[in-house]
């Protein structure tokens, strides 16, 4: 930080306090969403979310309005692949790999039509979870940030640094991959 | 990537298979507006392959709609909340001891009332008692039960918020990625930084040689008082001296103090010009030795410890 404190700064602390109470704590079960699913697992979570609670803390006199959640969610990710690159060095995607990942067209679809959806629909949680964790990262990271936490594309796209049509497109390939795997148990459930 | 001209289709939608689902994704995701969702909507029920599309992504919907969110333990919240809970009571206590003026205080109270909105069970707890006598009961609690839990020492108007501030500050710089604001064994660095940003600085002796390394320094703001703060590094840990310039009412802390706050040993003691407070989660001896060096080097060296 540039300046100094000085005297001024009580009622700002108050101010950057209560203004803490009202963006990060309301949204801290999807913050801790997103965590778990960028690191794979929930007591994980909770470290990555309670440190990057702890950069938001810091960096509330930041936020600048908008949508609170994007925002939080902005660090928590950050911190999930800091945490990810400290704890887990060799499950990082490289960046070169999302570039590939975003050129691959998306897979024929198998023409299946009301049947397929049944089989996604009827899919019980461990199945979801399970796919969703089979995702490549870039892919996952993008169809929770939608599906799960409920940003919207151009949140999505402000917060990965990637143009609205990328999000697009991996979103389409990410829910592809996440409904050929669950259409095409053929068990019954 | 088709190269797909704008061709002047009458419904304005793309014309590739492949956009067009995307299309279809953003319907469902409600990214479009009236008009272009209603083009969509046509579009489906003139293509069957389009609405198969739509009813799988619908299906999925349903599906991930069902995936278990983590659920935020009390515990966690209170965690979390009580980053910022923690620093805002200690404004609240330190900065007004004695007189307290009614603005600032229903300002705090209703400050209070925010953070602790999200937790109940403690908001219970603020409600049923008079602050102040839940301070002095706590006070002398505090007094009786030594291994004082953070907790308790949170809602204490003395010292022990301090030296839980002191605690909360080094932990969070144990957590941050550098602990130090300015990184340097050399005082004749780390005084100016501290004197150029808050106007003052201790005594910043380098004891390598005694084992306590000098890494670098901070700005802690206490209260509503910014201060300085120097970091040591002995072994593997990590000693932070927080500096309070003395004020006149303060009282004289000659010989050190041990404490402890937020799993943390402290050693607190006065000189002249500052209240000392040095925090660590090395061994009790270690630190003891580690104040018991410094103040030896201050008292040998006055001169670390002059202005500029």
């Amino acid at each position: 930080m540039a300046g100094a404190p000085d005297g001024g700064t009580v009622l700002s602390e108050k101010i950057l306090a209560a203004r803490f109470a009202e963006v990060v704590l309301p949204h801290l079960g999807d913050a801790l969403s997103l965590a778990r699913w960028l690191t794979g697992n929930t007591a994980d979570a909770e470290d990555v979310v309670q440190e990057a609670c702890l950069k938001a803390h810091a960096g509330i006199a930041g936020f600048a309005g908008g949508n609170p959640r994007a925002w939080l969610l902005t660090i928590v990710r950050n911190a999930s692949y800091t945490w990810m690159a400290k704890n887990r060095p060799r499950s990082v995607v490289a960046v070169g790999d999302l570039a590939d990942l975003d050129d691959v067209s998306p897979p024929p679809d198998s023409d299946a039509d009301s049947p397929e959806a049944a089989l996604i629909a009827k899919a019980n949680s461990a199945a979801v979870e399970a796919a969703i964790a089979r995702l490549p990262q870039a892919f996952r990271e993008t169809v929770v940030l939608r599906d799960i936490n409920g940003l919207s594309y151009r949140e999505i796209a402000t917060m990965l640094g990637v143009p609205q049509g990328t999000v697009m497109s991996r979103l389409a390939r990410a829910r592809g991959l996440l409904m050929t795997e669950l259409g095409g148990r053929h068990e019954p459930a | 990537m088709s190269p797909h001209e704008i061709s002047p289709h009458e419904d304005g939608l793309p014309q590739d298979p492949q956009d067009m689902k995307l299309m279809i994704h953003a319907l469902v995701d409600g990214e479009l507006d009236a008009a272009a969702a209603l083009a969509v909507e046509r579009r489906m029920a003139a293509d069957p392959e389009l609405a198969a599309e739509h009813a799988r992504l619908m299906a999925l919907r349903g599906a991930l709609a069902n995936v278990q969110r983590p659920v935020v333990s009390d515990d966690f919240l209170a965690r979390i909340a009580a980053i910022a809970e923690v620093k805002g009571a200690e404004e609240d206590d330190v900065t007004q001891p004695a007189a307290v003026t009614a603005g600032p205080q229903q300002f705090a109270q209703q400050q209070q009332g925010n953070v602790i909105a999200m937790r109940p069970r403690a908001a219970r707890w603020f409600n049923s008692f008079d602050w102040r006598q839940m301070a002095a009961s706590i006070a002398l609690t505090a007094v009786l039960a030594s291994g004082a839990t953070q907790w308790l020492t949170t809602a204490d108007n003395g010292s022990d918020s301090f030296a839980v501030a002191v605690a909360n500050g080094h932990r969070r710089s144990l957590l941050a990625a550098t602990p130090v604001d300015i990184v340097s064994s050399d005082r004749h660095t780390v005084k100016p930084w501290l004197d150029g940003r808050i106007g003052v600085s201790p005594a910043a002796p380098d004891m390598a040689k005694d084992g306590y390394a000098l890494i670098g320094g901070r700005v802690e703001v206490i209260g509503d008082k910014p201060m300085p703060a120097l970091v040591y590094r002995h072994h593997e840990h990590l000693i932070t001296l927080v500096a309070e310039p003395r004020q006149n009412e303060a009282k004289s802390v000659p010989v050190a103090d041990d404490l402890s706050a937020g799993g943390f040993l402290l050693v607190h003691w006065t000189d002249d010009a500052f209240s000392y407070w040095a925090i660590s989660d090395a061994e009790r001896p270690a630190l003891d030795d580690f104040v018991a060096r410094f103040r030896a080097a201050i008292i040998a060296n006055p001169a670390a410890g002059s202005p500029g």
